[in-house]
C-alpha cells in the first residue's frame, strides 16, 4: 500500500503546479493549455523522469475529460448562439473536418511517404479544432469579438470533434481490416449510426436530465453530482451502442443549458470547475504520455505539415465550407485562422496505439507537434488577428463589480450585491429605476436600509433584486463609465440616431433616395433588422447610401436599442456586408434558412425596459 | 487649408454665449446666420431640430455638431458657438455640450454634406483641438484654429514647440 501516498503526492502536486502556473499564463497571454502540456512534458520520462506509458489509461482519462468538457461547452452554449451560427458550424464540423483530413492527408502521403490509408489517418487525427482552446482564447483577456464569428467558431469548435473521432476510428479499422472492407459502405453506414445515435440519444437525455432535476428534491449540493454522471452515462450508453458518446454529450448538454433547470447557477460553477479540473488533467496525462527524446525523426515533417495544416488546409478547408454563406472577408479570415488544434488531436493520436496498429508511435509524435505548432502560432496570435481584421467591439461599459446568489424556491428574481465605484452614474445624480427592488446598503461595515441612506457613495455595496432580463440595464449603472473613444466612433459611427425614428426621415436629413418599395413607417431599427435577415448583434452594420448604419446595443438578442450613424463608408474600417441574401448558391442558403441560420424577427422592446 | 475652413467666416464664430438650453442655443444660431449669411432663423431652427429629433448629433466630450439642409442655400455655411454655461444635449457620454460647430448645407449636397461632417467629427477626435478650442481667448484666435488645422496638425504643433 505504500504506492497511494506518492502517486496522490504527484497527481495532486502535478494539478497544483499548474493551477498556480496559470496565473503566469493570464499574464503573458499565453495560451493556458500550451503550460499545462509543458508541464507534463517537464515531469514526464525526458524531464524528472515520471515514467508513465500506459496508453489505455492515457486515452480512458482522456476521453472521460473530453466528456466532461463537451457536456460543459454544450451546456454553455446559448441557444441564440446555436441559431445564429448552427448552419455554418455545422458545415464546418462535417465537411470541412472531412476536408481537413483529406488536405493533410495528401500532403501527409508525400511528407512522410506513408501508404494512403496512414496518411489520412494523420490526416483525420489533427482535423478537429479544440474546443477549450477555442473557448478560452475567445473570451478571455477582457476583448469581445464580433459575436456572428465567435459563435461560429464556438459552435464549431464544439461539435466538430465527434466526426474527427469516427473518421481516426473508420480509417484505423480500414487499416487494421486490410484493404479488405469498402470505403464508401463504410464512412456511410458509419455516419449515419454515430451520428445518428449520437444525436437522438443526446437529445432525449439531455430532455430526460432536465426533468428528473427539476422533479426530484435533493441536498442541493447533490444536484451538479447527478447532472455531471448522468452526462457520463449518456456518454457511455451512447458509445455502446454504437453512437458517438461525444456527440451526444454535447447534444445533451445543449439542451439541459438551455432549459430552466433547477440550481442553474450552481451548476454552472461546479461545471467551470469541473471543465477546468478536466482540461488540466488531459493535458498533463498527455504531456506525461509522450516522449520528446522520441520526436527526432518525425519533427521536420511533422512542423512542416502543421505549418501547411495553418497556412494552407484549415483555410482552403473554411474558405470552400463557408463560401455558400456569402460572408465578408473578415469572418472567413478569422475563422481561417482560428483552427487552433489541442487535446483532442493528441487523445486521438493514442487510439492507434490502443488499438494496435503497426508503427504507432508516428501518429502520436505527429499530433503531438502539430499540436504545439498551432498553439503557438495560432494560440499567441489570435487577439493580434482579431484586431487588424477589426473584429474586437469596443467595450462601451467599463466594468462592473457585482455578485450573485443563488435563491431557493426559483423566484422570478435575482440577488445581486453591486458594488458602488467611483465614477458610477449613480453618483452623478441618476437613481435606480423602480423594478430594481433595494434591500439594503453596507456601508463601512453597517447595513442602513436603502431608504435611510439618501444618496448613495462610492465603495457602498447595495444588495438589491431586480428580475434576470434587467441585469445587463443594472450593469450599466453600475458600471464605470467610458466615454466614447476615438477607436469607438470608427467602429460605431460618429452619432447615435434614435431605433425608434422614421428611416424616411433620416433620409431626408441627409437627402439620401428613398429606397423602392420601402414601407413609409418603416423605422431605423426595422430597416436594419430587414436587412441583417436574422437576430442583430452588437458591431453588425447595414449600408443606407454613403452611410452607415451601426448596432451599437441590443436588447435579450432581438431587439435593436442603439444605434450608430457613420459617415464616410470609404474610410471605415469593419465592412461588414453580409451578402447572405444575395448569394448565388439559393438552394444551399434556404436550407440553412430551414436550419434556423436566419433566424428571427425584430420584436419591439417592451415599455419601460429601454436604458434607464 | 481645411474645408471648414472656407465656410466658417470669422463673423460666425461665437464665444460667451448665454444660453440655457438646447433650444435656445438653435435659436441664437438662427439668428447668427439671419444677421450674417441672410438665411431665415426659422429654416435653421426647423432644420437643425429635425435632425436633432432622430438622435442628438452630440459626439461626446463636450462638443456636438447640429446640422441641416437648407432650401435655396447656395454654399454651405458653418458657425461655432462656446458657450458660458454647457447645456444638455442627450450625447452619448451624458456630458452637457459647451462648444458646437452648427454646419447648414443646401439642400442637394449629399455627397459634400457628409465630408464635411467626417472632417468636423476627425478635428473633434483631437484632444489637443479641442483643448485649444476651450482655451483660446477669443474669438479671433479660435477662427485661426480652424484655418490651420490639417489632418497632421498634432504632429505640427508637436514639431513646432
Amino acid at each position: 500500500m505504500d504506492w497511494i501516498y506518492p502517486v496522490i503526492l504527484v497527481g495532486a502536486g502535478l494539478i497544483v503546479v499548474s493551477v498556480l502556473t496559470s496565473a503566469l499564463a493570464f499574464r503573458f497571454g499565453a495560451p493556458l493549455l500550451l503550460i499545462f502540456l509543458c508541464i507534463g512534458l517537464i515531469a514526464g520520462e525526458d524531464g524528472l523522469g515520471l515514467m508513465f506509458d500506459d496508453a489505455n489509461i492515457a486515452y480512458f482519462l482522456g476521453s472521460l475529460a473530453l466528456a466532461v468538457i463537451l457536456f460543459d461547452s454544450g451546456f454553455g452554449t446559448r441557444t441564440q448562439t446555436l441559431k445564429r451560427a448552427a448552419a455554418p458550424a455545422i458545415v464546418l464540423a462535417t465537411v470541412g473536418v472531412l476536408l481537413t483530413t483529406l488536405l493533410v492527408g495528401v500532403v501527409a502521403r508525400y511528407l512522410f511517404d506513408l501508404p494512403w490509408l496512414y496518411a489520412l489517418l494523420i490526416g483525420a487525427i489533427v482535423s478537429s479544432t479544440d474546443a477549450a482552446a477555442v473557448f478560452f482564447l475567445l473570451r478571455t483577456g477582457g476583448i469581445k469579438i464580433y459575436k456572428r464569428v465567435r459563435s461560429i467558431l464556438e459552435v464549431e469548435s464544439g461539435s466538430n470533434d465527434p466526426m474527427a473521432i469516427f473518421l481516426t476510428i473508420l480509417l484505423i479499422e480500414l487499416i487494421l481490416a486490410d484493404g479488405r472492407s469498402n470505403i464508401a459502405t463504410s464512412f456511410l453506414t458509419g455516419f449515419g449510426m454515430q451520428m445518428g445515435l449520437g444525436l437522438v440519444i443526446g437529445l432525449g437525455a439531455g430532455y430526460l436530465i432536465v426533468v428528473v432535476v427539476n422533479r426530484i428534491h435533493l441536498e442541493e449540493a447533490l444536484y451538479p453530482i447527478v447532472v455531471m454522471a448522468s452526462a457520463l452515462c449518456v456518454f457511455a450508453l451512447t458509445g455502446e451502442f454504437g453512437g458517438s458518446g461525444f456527440l451526444a454529450v454535447y447534444v445533451a448538454g445543449i439542451v439541459a443549458g438551455n432549459s430552466a433547470i433547477k440550481g442553474e447557477s450552481a451548476l454552472r460553477r461546479y461545471q467551470q470547475g469541473m471543465t477546468w479540473l478536466a482540461q488540466i488533467v488531459m493535458f498533463l496525462v498527455l504531456g506525461l504520455f509522450v516522449t520528446p527524446s522520441e520526436f527526432g525523426p518525425v519533427l521536420l515533417p511533422a512542423v512542416a505539415l502543421g505549418l501547411f495544416l495553418i497556412f494552407v488546409g484549415r483555410p482552403l478547408a473554411v474558405w470552400l465550407c463557408l463560401l455558400p454563406f456569402g460572408f465578408d472577408r473578415q469572418t472567413v479570415t478569422f475563422s481561417c485562422w482560428v483552427g487552433l488544434r489541442g487535446a483532442v488531436s493528441i487523445l486521438l493520436g493514442i487510439l492507434p496505439i490502443v488499438l494496435g496498429v503497426e508503427g504507432a508511435d508516428l501518429f502520436l509524435n505527429t499530433a503531438f507537434i502539430m499540436v504545439l505548432t498551432s498553439l503557438l502560432v495560432q494560440g499567441w496570435t489570435i487577439k493580434p488577428a482579431a484586431r487588424w481584421l477589426n473584429l474586437i467591439v469596443p467595450s462601451q461599459a467599463g466594468p462592473v463589480e457585482r455578485i450573485e446568489l443563488e435563491l431557493p424556491g426559483n423566484p422570478r428574481h435575482e440577488f445581486l450585491i453591486y458594488r458602488v465605484i467611483d465614477d458610477s452614474p449613480l453618483i452623478a445624480g441618476r437613481h435606480l429605476p423602480r423594478w430594481a427592488r433595494p434591500s439594503l446598503v453596507v456601508r463601512d461595515g453597517r447595513s442602513f436600509a436603502f431608504e435611510r441612506v439618501g444618496h448613495l457613495m462610492p465603495g457602498d455595496y447595495v444588495y438589491l433584486f431586480a428580475p434576470p432580463e434587467y441585469v445587463a440595464l443594472l450593469d450599466q449603472l453600475f458600471a464605470k463609465p467610458q466615454g466614447p473613444s476615438k477607436d469607438d466612433k470608427a467602429f460605431f459611427g460618429e452619432f447615435k440616431v434614435k431605433p425608434e425614428s422614421r428611416l424616411a426621415d433620416l433620409q431626408r436629413s441627409y437627402d439620401l433616395p428613398v429606397r423602392e418599395g420601402q414601407p413609409e413607417e418603416q423605422t431605423i431599427a426595422e430597416y436594419i433588422a430587414a436587412e441583417l435577415g436574422s437576430s442583430p448583434v452588437v458591431g453588425d452594420r447595414v449600408p443606407l447610401g454613403p452611410l452607415d448604419l451601426v448596432v451599437r446595443a441590443v436588447y435579450q438578442g432581438t431587439a435593436i436599442t442603439e444605434i450608430g450613424l457613420a459617415f464616410h463608408q470609404d474610410s471605415r474600417k469593419t465592412p461588414y456586408k453580409r451578402a447572405a441574401t444575395r448569394t448565388p448558391l439559393k438552394p444551399i442558403t434556404r436550407l440553412a434558412g430551414l436550419l434556423g441560420w436566419r433566424g428571427q424577427r425584430l420584436k419591439r422592446t417592451p415599455d419601460g425596459t429601454k436604458t434607464p | 487649408m481645411s474645408l471648414i475652413a472656407n465656410l466658417l467666416p470669422p463673423s460666425n464664430v461665437v464665444i460667451d454665449l448665454e444660453a440655457s438650453s438646447k433650444k435656445r442655443v438653435f435659436e441664437q444660431a438662427g439668428l447668427l446666420f439671419e444677421n450674417q449669411q441672410g438665411i431665415g432663423r426659422s429654416d435653421v431652427f426647423d432644420s437643425l431640430f429635425a435632425r436633432e429629433r432622430l438622435g442628438s448629433t452630440g459626439l461626446g466630450q463636450g462638443i456636438a455638431i447640429p446640422h441641416g439642409r437648407i432650401k435655396g442655400l447656395k454654399d454651405a455655411a458653418g458657425a461655432f458657438l462656446r458657450l458660458t454655461t454647457p447645456v444638455q444635449f442627450d450625447a452619448p457620454d451624458g456630458r452637457p455640450v459647451g462648444m458646437l460647430f452648427v454646419l447648414l448645407v443646401p439642400e442637394q449636397a449629399n455627397e459634400q454634406h457628409l465630408q464635411l461632417l467626417s472632417e468636423l467629427a476627425q478635428m473633434f477626435s483631437d484632444s489637443k483641438f479641442r483643448e485649444s478650442l476651450l482655451n483660446a481667448p477669443d474669438a479671433a484666435s479660435i477662427h485661426t484654429l480652424f484655418t490651420s488645422w490639417g489632418p497632421n496638425a498634432a504632429d505640427e504643433r508637436r514639431t513646432a514647440v
